[in-house]
């Protein structure tokens, strides 16, 4: 995380990590900065080809090594670009957001998204929501690597 | 000694036999007793020899299943004393093409459940150096005598909440079929769990992880855990770390649990496996109940060819996070 966020008269700034899928939120992204939309700095953006090749193990991991929160977003179901990805990652994220859930995070650590390459204000808009959700819930200290403390 | 009837073990292995002398298996899966009297272990038997040692008892708990990985690499056709649960892992590696049916030949044994050594122990008091069997009941054998307990109260907790008794796939049905029997709420402790804070549960799951000695052996045991190389083991990415420390194991039981969605049968033998008594049947269980809940009743490892849950879709399937 860059020092600007981590000064202490920022207050406390959390780390999102979002998982764009390549056809559609990560467009929206693109076209929100094209659009001069603004929203915080505190999600870092990681393209995946589609929410169907999300590992879960990308979100724990995400979790041991700093993040605060994390966010998966998708085509809207039926937009897929490979057809049937989002259908089966809509299962298989359900399935696994119940599963952290039961392990003890908070449902709104971990969130999943549909927004499509023409929402560039809806993809700003989640960013903002999603940095105030994590904002109020405070630093995350679940899961969190050892030998991986955030400097918060 | 703890044969639970030794009419059924000679129809067992008259039946086996005769398999095996006229060369229609070249090897038998079945069970032998192990160093302690309340231990059964795996019999690997290719001959009549080996076939003396066979058993059939109150404690023949291991999913024999599971060994079938191994033993059709070397033997072209084996046959396994099946009981319900280690039929339905058969299914389940079925399911994964990782037998092969026509190599197996599956000799059903229903099972009235497996007795607990501990919780048998404990009711002893002294020493317990045996135990008979009669009529629904266990008399332990202790140094002060004997007492009768009721068996249902000395199950294993898998058994006692099992709900296929007896095999669900099967070539040859050795004993009579018990039928399905009542069972209590499956889903209890889930339930419990859940209604708990987030903060709760997680300081639950992180006392009773912490005792996670990485061993693996809930992998070992299990009969959805087929893959030649498992993820924790696996070096580029490295999922696994190998530092002990909570997060580690929180992976570990996370990612195990989640690699059983819509797969688990919940044989409860990664719980049974688990030297330090760690509760996982409940990861798995909560995965089974949220995927029924959502995406309709399955049972896996009942029927092979009703496709898996996390397999398919539905266009108008609900999603578990707030947007649909």
């Amino acid at each position: 995380m860059s020092t600007a966020l981590n000064e202490k008269s920022a207050g406390y700034q959390p780390l999102i990590v979002a998982f764009c899928c390549n056809w559609c939120s990560y467009a929206g992204g693109d076209l929100a900065g094209t659009s001069r939309m603004s929203y915080p700095a505190n999600v870092r953006v990681i393209r995946v080809p589609c929410c169907g090749r999300m590992n879960p193990m990308f979100v724990l991991r995400a979790f041991q090594r700093g993040a605060d929160g994390v966010l998966v977003a998708g085509c809207h179901p039926g937009d897929c670009h490979y057809s049937t990805g989002n259908y089966h990652g809509r299962r298989r994220l359900s399935a696994f957001k119940r599963l952290v859930e039961f392990a003890g995070f908070e449902p709104d650590r971990f969130e999943v998204r549909w927004i499509s390459s023409s929402e560039g204000d809806k993809f700003a808009e989640e960013m903002e929501q999603m940095t105030a959700k994590i904002k109020a819930l405070g630093p995350n200290r679940k899961m969190r690597d050892a030998r991986w403390q955030s400097v918060t | 000694m703890a044969e639970r009837n030794l009419e059924q073990l000679e129809k067992i292995r008259e039946a086996v036999s005769q398999d095996l002398l006229s060369g229609r298996i070249e090897l038998l899966l079945g069970w032998e007793k192990g160093h302690y009297w309340w231990q059964s272990r795996p019999l690997f038997a290719s001959s009549e020899g080996d076939l003396a040692r066979l058993t059939w008892d109150s404690f023949c708990a291991v999913n024999l299943s599971r060994y079938l990985l191994d033993e059709l690499k070397d033997h072209q056709k084996v046959g396994v004393l099946v009981k319900g649960c280690d039929s339905r892992a058969f299914n389940r590696l079925l399911q994964d093409n990782m037998v092969q049916r026509d190599r197996v030949i599956l000799y059903g044994l229903p099972c009235p459940g497996i007795l607990d050594y501990n919780l048998l122990a404990a009711e002893a008091g002294s020493k317990l150096k045996g135990i008979t069997e009669e009529n629904g009941q266990v008399i332990l054998k202790t140094e002060d005598g004997e007492i009768e307990v009721n068996r249902d109260e000395m199950l294993m907790v898998k058994c006692s909440e099992c709900l296929y008794p007896d095999p669900v796939v099967y070539d040859q049905m050795l004993l009579e079929p018990l039928g399905q029997k009542e069972v209590p709420e499956r889903f209890k402790a889930v339930n419990e769990l859940e209604a708990l804070s987030s903060e709760e549960r997680f300081a639950y799951w992180e006392k009773e992880l912490s005792r996670c000695l990485r061993c693996y052996a809930c992998r070992q045991a299990c009969p959805y855990c087929s893959c030649r190389e498992c993820f924790v083991e696996q070096e580029n990415p490295r999922w696994q770390g190998r530092a002990y420390q909570p997060s580690e194991n929180f992976l570990f039981h996370l990612v195990r649990a989640y690699h059983g969605a819509g797969r688990c049968i919940d044989c409860g033998e990664c719980q049974r496996a688990c030297p330090v008594n760690i509760p996982l049947q409940e990861l798995n269980r909560k995965l089974i109940k949220d995927i029924n809940e959502l995406y309709g009743d399955y049972e896996a490892g009942v029927d092979a060819e009703k496709e898996p849950p996390l397999l398919t879709y539905r266009p108008d399937d609900p999603a578990a996070f707030s947007e649909k």
